[in-house]
């Protein structure tokens, strides 16, 4: 039904959905014709971007960003950016000048990739480790949302003991109404129950906000569903396969963020 | 500065060969040189916040979303291959994705906050395109857009300089998505053609 080619112009000007995006970029790793297109649409639209007025930004802009960079590592300079099997060069042909500027730009990703690697830099900053914590695509996303608390004016963070062992270091900003999760070290569940994320407002009313299974190595992050509110406290109890509507335990941590 | 932003690959605006070369900064940048990087940064600081605010509208979410798409240029710096590709076309292309990310994940975490200011007020097609119309300095690009059929042009500037996703364009459009599709390649392709985009 859904024609990959079809789709080139779609991809090109960031209009796909995060699924169809993926799914392109499988067909882009099966056809070198499909990645040569890509690399000129993709010219193309940077075209459309330059016809854009420039916008001085504040110069505040300038010194925070610099800033930010003095203490940034930068990614080693080998692409191990997963090159797909069906994008490499048959024996004996070389790869033209268009087929590697297209595998460049599609093993490109390169914005995705560096949301990990951003969230991983916020993460050693908070002293943890959570690189093993994100697995694959759904926590790419993950990664490029915890970036995006962290990134704002008013992100908060801090870092409580877990009862059981490990710890949580709990990232937040009301101006997004969001929070976020980054475990290390939590114990294993035993069969039938999982771990169960809450927002508890002023008044002790508890909200669902997901549920996670801990990795093998007890490391984790996880972005809470839904809003968060000024004075929320949030909180993971232990909690039935599934999750509970309310809490049925007492909380294995608690971070108060007013 | 706007001035000396390289507009194609390696030509300056006003045709003259830069003495070093966005792409050449870049290469320094990849060694780990803040200068380098602040050189850069002050060459394509306002194209990169031009193209994200003209997305975003919100002025402090536009700051937040540069200085991540100039962190990452920063980390990715040591990957760029000046041989596969301009700088300013590997930046952009960034940039643009960011802002598109940043409006997708605002929508699906703020529908029932408008606070946020993204698309507080959803800007519809005529908005779009009369800014558009005014606001496209390259007279090239102009001219490019003027040879898509209307519906071609609709579907692309909604998505582009819109960045709306190609179901948004579908319902603004009233029109299937694939079609949308269609249009979209249709007329990139046009605007390759019309332009002299080659790989």
């Amino acid at each position: 039904m859904n024609d990959p080619q079809n789709e080139s112009g779609a991809y090109a000007l960031n209009a796909l959905g995060e699924a169809e995006r993926r799914d392109f970029e499988a067909a882009m790793r099966e056809s070198e014709q499909l990645r040569d297109e890509v690399t000129e649409l993709t010219d193309t639209a940077v075209e459309l971007g330059m016809s854009v007025p420039a916008v001085e930004p504040p110069a505040s802009l300038r010194a925070s960003i610099l800033d930010a960079v003095a203490s940034t590592p930068q990614l080693p300079p080998v692409a191990d950016t997963g090159a797909p099997a069906g994008a490499d060069t048959p024996a004996g042909a070389e790869p033209g000048p268009a087929e590697l500027k297209a595998r460049s730009r599609w093993s490109g990703s390169l914005v995705r990739i560096a949301s990990v690697a951003a969230a991983v830099v916020l993460i050693a900053a908070l002293g943890l480790t959570v690189r093993a914590g994100l697995q694959a695509q759904s926590d790419l996303t993950t990664a490029s949302q915890i970036n995006q608390i962290q990134a704002a004016s008013d992100s908060a963070h801090q870092t409580v003991d877990i009862s059981g062992g490990g710890t949580a270091t709990v990232v937040w900003s009301l101006e997004l109404q969001r929070a976020a999760v980054l475990i290390d070290g939590i114990k294993g569940l035993p069969a039938g129950s999982t771990y169960e994320l809450w927002y508890m407002d002023d008044a002790g009313s508890a909200t669902p906000a997901g549920t996670f299974e801990p990795a093998e190595d007890g490391r984790r992050s996880i972005v809470l569903s839904g809003v968060m509110n000024a004075g929320d406290t949030i909180g993971v109890t232990v909690e039935p396969a599934g999750g509970s509507p309310a809490p049925t335990g007492e909380p294995i941590f608690v971070v108060e963020t007013a | 500065m706007l001035s000396t932003v390289t507009r194609n690959r390696d030509e300056e605006v006003d045709g003259s060969t830069p003495l070093v070369t966005s792409e050449d900064l870049l290469a320094r940048v990849a060694q780990g040189d803040r200068e380098a990087f602040a050189e850069l940064y002050d060459r394509t600081a306002s194209r990169v916040f031009g193209l994200v605010k003209r997305l975003l509208r919100d002025h402090a979410q536009s700051e937040e979303v540069t200085q991540e798409i100039f962190l990452e240029i920063w980390q990715n710096a040591p990957r760029y291959e000046p041989s596969k590709g301009g700088a300013i076309s590997w930046m952009l292309t960034m940039t643009h994705r960011r802002a598109v990310d940043r409006i997708r994940s605002a929508q699906a975490s703020h529908d029932r906050d408008t606070r946020i200011g993204i698309r507080d007020y959803s800007p519809g097609f005529d908005t779009v395109a009369e800014d558009v119309e005014v606001l496209i300095e390259s007279e090239r690009v102009k001219i490019a857009m003027g040879r898509l059929t209307e519906l071609q042009r609709q579907a692309v500037t909604l998505a582009y300089f819109g960045g709306y996703s190609h179901s948004e364009v579908s319902a603004m459009l009233k029109v299937p998505i694939g079609t949308v599709k269609t249009r979209l390649r249709d007329g990139m392709i046009r605007l390759r053609d019309e332009l002299g985009v080659t790989s």
